[in-house]
């Protein structure tokens, strides 16, 4: 049994401007499984969905984002739980956090700025352990900063007193301090320097190897899918277009727009200026008929332009969209 | 260090607006064509009184004397802070001799009063029921709030001022016309006194409450629904805090910043007076005052009230500088 199961989930953004409903489909039709102990790596530029896939398969469903259609079964051994299907926010709410966690862009200001950092920590704790001693709160909680590198004077900072890194360090404490089964980590590197981010993904799977936890890494950066991931899928306009093994990804990839990305990504040794992968994500409000891709596609037929490819089985474990690759 | 690095700069910033601000209201009214000392002389005289020259020369000198009107000008001007410091801000021109300080001390305590009041009530409530909203916000208690604050806006302030008048004191006389309290009234603190002052404080106090309600409600709604946006508010949910805990600790606490600066500014404001208000309702307050002393060109008692409302507004100014940091951390004292 894997431990994540997500079914045909289609979640929009559904907003009304003028009297004219817009309609986001920034998850459109995804299905994967995640299994237990497993990296799984989502990629795929910036706008295609990420973001939303994870909100939508943790439940964080706030409007206008709304799920249409599908299922997201969470398997955690000893309790099985269909997260959108749950009438009560508070099961949500005591699972994630706890049970599912997440680590946020690098970027975001995910702290509150007028708090003490001490106060996060003792939100958290409180919200899913209950109310503690506070020698044993700050007992558990100095264990976990020693384990990954942090001094304990910075409980008393405030968020603005740290650098990004440091900031990035403390999410990825908060986000594993309770052990999770899953962690979700949306583009924890991203706007962090190439030094820094070597460190945080060193860190992000040190804490993953000694906590066995799963680990679920969206981010649009190839290489560090490369150096991390398991598994990793291809995202494009709110679909998975083809998911594999990560060496399968790199070294068979079938999907044209596999294809593209990876040619975009620089080779050691190659002198040759990159191509950065030519036209845009189309809008998802307007999407392309058929074959989202097919606008961009230099294989594109006449049947792409009509028809929608499935996401099917070419061989063992490897999932490709797309009728050039024997899709129907 | 905290001491030296933030509170002396902004006091002596605090002492500098108040220095400029009292010495305009020493030079604006010297800057105008017409003289109080000759405006009274000439009044005395047109009621038909005969004065001999040698007792008008002698009047000219000691109202001048009494204006601080004597000498040259930073002469004048050293005598007026003398005499501030004292408190003397000189005569009223209307009801000569008294001095001004007298008229703003008996009117003072009805404006503040009544715009504490009205002030405290329209921010409590415009700012809970704004975190209201944002936190539920297909409640209809807020929906209606919202329509109401909205449609509240454009009617102007003494329309409605007014009408509640003409409706709750003239068609239907619940509360009294005019006046801070009854005619003939034991001034005391006893409970029919305090009886009396409230149902004469109510129409202007709800008057003032409807108007400064939708106010608050709507900058609480704007700022904590953007607060409701922002990535830690996301990350709270993300976390599966209790909803409470994210309403109280994350949007509400942010979005209070901004309220309690406005608040602390609109204190400063109350000894401005409320001109309107005071007028219509016949308060006896500051703005009425004001603005008698504005038809009878009763410069002394100008200056005053104007003196008062610059202290007023600007130690509101310091205090909002001086508590800022402990709003909010990212403003530290340095
Ligand atoms: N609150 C929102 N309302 C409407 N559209 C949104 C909202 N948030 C994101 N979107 C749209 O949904 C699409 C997917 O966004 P996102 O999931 O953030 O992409 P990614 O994480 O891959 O960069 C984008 O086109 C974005 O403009
Ligand atoms: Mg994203």
């Amino acid at each position: 049994m894997p431990i994540l199961e997500v079914k045909e989930l289609k979640a929009y953004y559904i907003t009304e401007k003028y009297g004219r409903l817009y309609r986001v489909k920034a998850v459109d039709g995804v299905s994967f499984q995640v299994n237990k102990d497993e990296i799984y790596g989502i990629a795929g530029e910036s706008g295609c969905g990420k973001s939303t896939l994870l909100k939508a398969v943790s439940g964080l469903l706030k409007p206008p984002l709304q799920v249409l259609e599908g299922e997201v079964i969470y398997n955690f051994g000893d309790d099985v739980l269909n997260i959108l299907s749950l009438k009560d926010d508070k099961q949500r709410r005591q699972v994630r956090g706890a049970r599912i966690s997440h680590i946020p862009q690098g970027s975001m200001s995910v702290l509150n700025p007028v708090r003490r950092i001490k106060k996060a920590f003792q939100d958290l704790i409180r919200a899913h352990l209950g109310s503690m001693e506070r020698s044993r709160f700050e007992e558990m909680v100095k264990k976990h900063l020693d384990a990954l590198g942090l001094d304990w004077s910075i409980m008393q900072a405030f968020p603005h007193q740290l650098s990004g890194g440091m900031r990035q360090r403390l999410t990825i404490a908060l986000a594993t301090i309770l052990k999770p089964d899953i962690i979700f980590a949306d583009e924890p590197t991203t706007a962090l320097d190439v030094v820094v981010q070597r460190g945080v993904v060193q860190l992000i799977k040190k804490i993953k190897k000694e906590q066995q936890n799963t680990l679920i890494m969206v981010t649009h950066d190839l290489a560090i899918h490369a150096n991390l991931c398991d598994r990793l899928a291809i995202m494009y306009a709110g679909k998975i277009v083809e998911e594999a093994d990560v060496d399968v990804i790199f070294n068979q990839p079938q999907h044209p727009y596999t294809l593209m990305l990876l040619k975009s990504l620089p080779k050691l040794g190659d002198k040759s200026i990159r191509v950065s992968a030519p036209g845009a994500p189309p809008s998802l409000i307007h999407t392309p008929s058929g074959c989202r891709f097919h606008p961009r596609c230099p294989e594109a037929t006449a049947h792409c332009r009509r028809e929608n490819p499935e996401l099917l089985e070419l061989e063992k474990g490897h999932r490709v969209a797309c009728f050039l690759k024997g899709g129907c | 260090m905290v001491f030296k690095k933030y509170f002396i700069p902004r006091f002596i910033q605090y002492i500098t607006v108040l220095l400029i601000g009292i010495t305009m209201v020493f030079i604006i009214p010297r800057l105008l064509p017409s003289d109080p000392v000759e405006h009274q002389l000439n009044r005395m005289t047109a009621q038909g009184q005969y004065l001999d020259p040698a007792a008008v020369e002698e009047m000219r000198e000691t109202l001048q004397e009494l204006y601080g009107l004597k000498g040259g000008l930073f002469q004048q001007y050293l005598i007026y802070w003398k005499r501030l410091c004292t408190g003397n801000l000189g005569p009223s021109f209307t009801q000569f001799p008294t001095p001004v300080i007298e008229l703003i001390k008996t009117s003072l305590p009805w404006t503040v009063g009544l715009l504490l009041v009205s002030l405290m009530l329209s921010w409590l409530i415009g700012t809970i029921l704004g975190g209201i909203k944002v936190s539920f916000p297909n409640s209809l208690l807020t929906r209606f709030m919202e329509v109401f604050a909205m449609g509240m806006r454009p009617i102007p302030y003494y329309i409605m001022a007014l009408v509640l008048l003409i409706v709750l004191a003239f068609v239907f006389p619940v509360f009294p016309m005019a006046g801070g309290y009854s005619m003939g009234a034991e001034i005391g603190f006893n409970f029919k006194f305090l009886l009396d002052l409230l149902r004469h404080a109510f129409l202007p106090i709800l008057s003032m409450v409807m108007l400064e309600i939708g106010g608050w409600f709507l900058q609480m709604r704007n700022v904590a629904s953007n607060i409701v946006e922002e990535d830690y508010v996301v990350y709270a949910e993300a976390s599966g805090l209790p909803r409470r805990k994210v309403i109280l600790h994350y949007i509400m606490r942010n979005a209070l910043i901004p309220q309690i600066t406005g608040l602390a500014l609109n204190l400063g404001f109350i000894f401005g007076g409320a001109l309107i208000t005071e007028i219509v309702f016949s308060y006896p307050g500051i703005g009425n005052l004001l603005y008698s002393a504005i038809l009878a060109g009763d410069y002394n008692l100008i200056m005053g009230i104007n003196i008062f409302s610059i202290v007023g507004v600007s130690t509101a100014m310091l205090v909002i500088d001086l508590i800022y940091p402990l709003l909010d951390p990212r403003v530290r004292y340095q």
